[in-house]
């Protein structure tokens, strides 16, 4: 690789570095949003920046609805997907169909063991995920992960920190305006190199 | 389209959906039984291809009990636990609110201030207060004695999540809700109703505002986002120099 193509690639992964920080400064109210991070290396091919998920979680807010869960701890909820496959969410901002059914704000029903969780009217989640009646009787349990809570009546936020984001956008614009001059510096070299220096008077 | 700069566009038309969400909200807070709503998000995600993005969700309404408070109507209702009150315009159509600041019409009818009926209740001419007691049951006072003159039912539905708000405290019951069925108040663990009080809107104003200030900061954090994909592609024109 030659130097243009080093700092070629410098741009792209600035560039990569910006999609990701607009992505979550998008999501920055999407409630249950796993921040997505960027991780630079430096391979043969130049930089390259790669995303991951994040671990962590967001804060918990209180909304004050039964039906809002947030999960304490690790693990999400499970919700069957438009295409019928199950996916996992930690939006909790459940909503009880008339057939007892919880929807998230996708319209994707929740699932424990593959069927649908049903509530019964007036029936609420206890921190242990089950499914209790008006009569205190359980009828149905979410499950959770090991160690995990669920408390209703709370969303988590976007695992975003705003500010930190911020701070990325601005350091991918200047890295990319950087690498940019580096581009045009080479560029200039090789104007001269095969403009002036090769010139035969 | 540039996927740096569709993302934050994403989120300024997201953040610009809340706003109007937390205004309504706003606008709302003094009228008696009001619900707020609270903006939905979800992660846009190209498939194979990780996030792109955000989208707004439309709002939803939250129907948390208000806070009761006493009131100097005459006729004044709140509800405490779930419920609506079941009101029906000149043609018949009918709503469901939890604003109870009713006032006696002309023919003996409670009304609301947009002038919606309360079903099944005719306050007669002769009668010089009337009293509303737990269970939904209306006393009147006439100059003979005080007499029942009828009960208030409730409507509950098997979703009420799935109601439509129809502006103000006031919904309508839709496909998704079911049908409401009648309920009479003053169960053990069922509403109850409230006489000379009105709930209040469950809207905290603080709180409204402070998702005010949120919201606005998230939408010119994106709006810089916008400007930075903007000013990259400018720096990338201007490799090749004229």
């Amino acid at each position: 690789m030659d130097g243009i193509a080093w700092a070629g690639s410098a741009m792209t992964a600035a560039r990569t570095r910006l999609e990701i920080a607009t992505q979550n400064l998008a999501n920055v109210s999407t409630d249950g949003y796993a921040r997505v991070g960027a991780r630079g290396a430096l391979t043969p091919f130049g930089v390259v920046v790669r995303r991951f998920a994040m671990a962590g979680h967001g804060a918990l807010r209180r909304t004050g609805r039964d039906l809002d869960l947030a999960i304490v701890g690790a693990g999400a909820f499970v919700v069957r997907g438009s295409d019928g496959s199950a996916t996992h969410t930690r939006a909790g901002a459940f909503v009880r169909d008339r057939d007892g059914a919880l929807r998230d704000a996708l319209g994707r029903p929740l699932l424990a063991g593959g069927r649908i969780v049903r509530v019964p009217e007036m029936g609420r989640i206890d921190e242990r995920g089950a499914v209790v009646g008006p009569d205190g009787r359980t009828v149905d349990r979410i499950p959770l992960a090991p160690g995990s809570t669920i408390r209703a009546g709370f969303l988590e936020n976007a695992g975003v920190d705003a500010i930190g984001e911020m701070i990325a956008v601005l350091a991918a614009e200047r890295s990319f305006e950087s690498a940019q001059k580096v581009v045009s510096a080479i560029d200039r070299v090789r104007e001269k190199s095969a403009g002036d220096v090769a010139r035969i008077k | 389209m540039d996927r740096a700069l569709f993302a934050a566009a994403t989120g300024m038309a997201a953040q610009q959906q809340n706003l109007e969400t937390i205004a309504d909200d706003l606008a709302n807070a003094d009228v008696a039984g009001f619900k707020g709503s609270a903006q939905r998000f979800a992660e846009l995600v190209a498939p194979g291809d990780g996030g792109i993005g955000t989208v707004a969700l439309g709002s939803h309404v939250m129907l948390t009990q208000g806070k009761l408070a006493k009131s100097g109507g005459p006729f004044d209702l709140a509800i405490d636990g779930p419920g609506f009150f079941a009101v029906v315009d000149e043609r018949g159509k009918r709503a469901y609110t939890r604003d109870g600041s009713f006032e006696r019409a002309a023919d003996g009818t409670l009304v609301d201030a947009r002038g919606l009926r309360l079903r099944d209740l005719r306050i007669p001419a002769g009668a010089l207060s009337v009293a509303v007691s737990e269970d939904g049951t209306v006393r009147a006072t006439f100059v003979d004695g005080t007499r029942a003159i009828g009960r208030i039912a409730l409507a509950e539905f098997p979703a009420p999540d799935r109601l439509n708000g129809i502006g103000g405290a006031l919904f309508e019951a839709t496909p998704q809700s079911g049908t409401p069925r009648e309920v009479w108040p003053g169960s053990e663990t069922g509403p109850k109703v409230h006489f000379g009080m009105l709930e209040r809107s469950n809207v905290s104003i603080v709180e409204a505002m402070m998702q005010i200030l949120g919201a606005q900061r998230a939408y010119e954090a994106n709006a810089k986002g916008v400007q930075a994909a903007d000013e990259m592609l400018r720096i990338a024109n201007n490799l090749q120099r004229g």
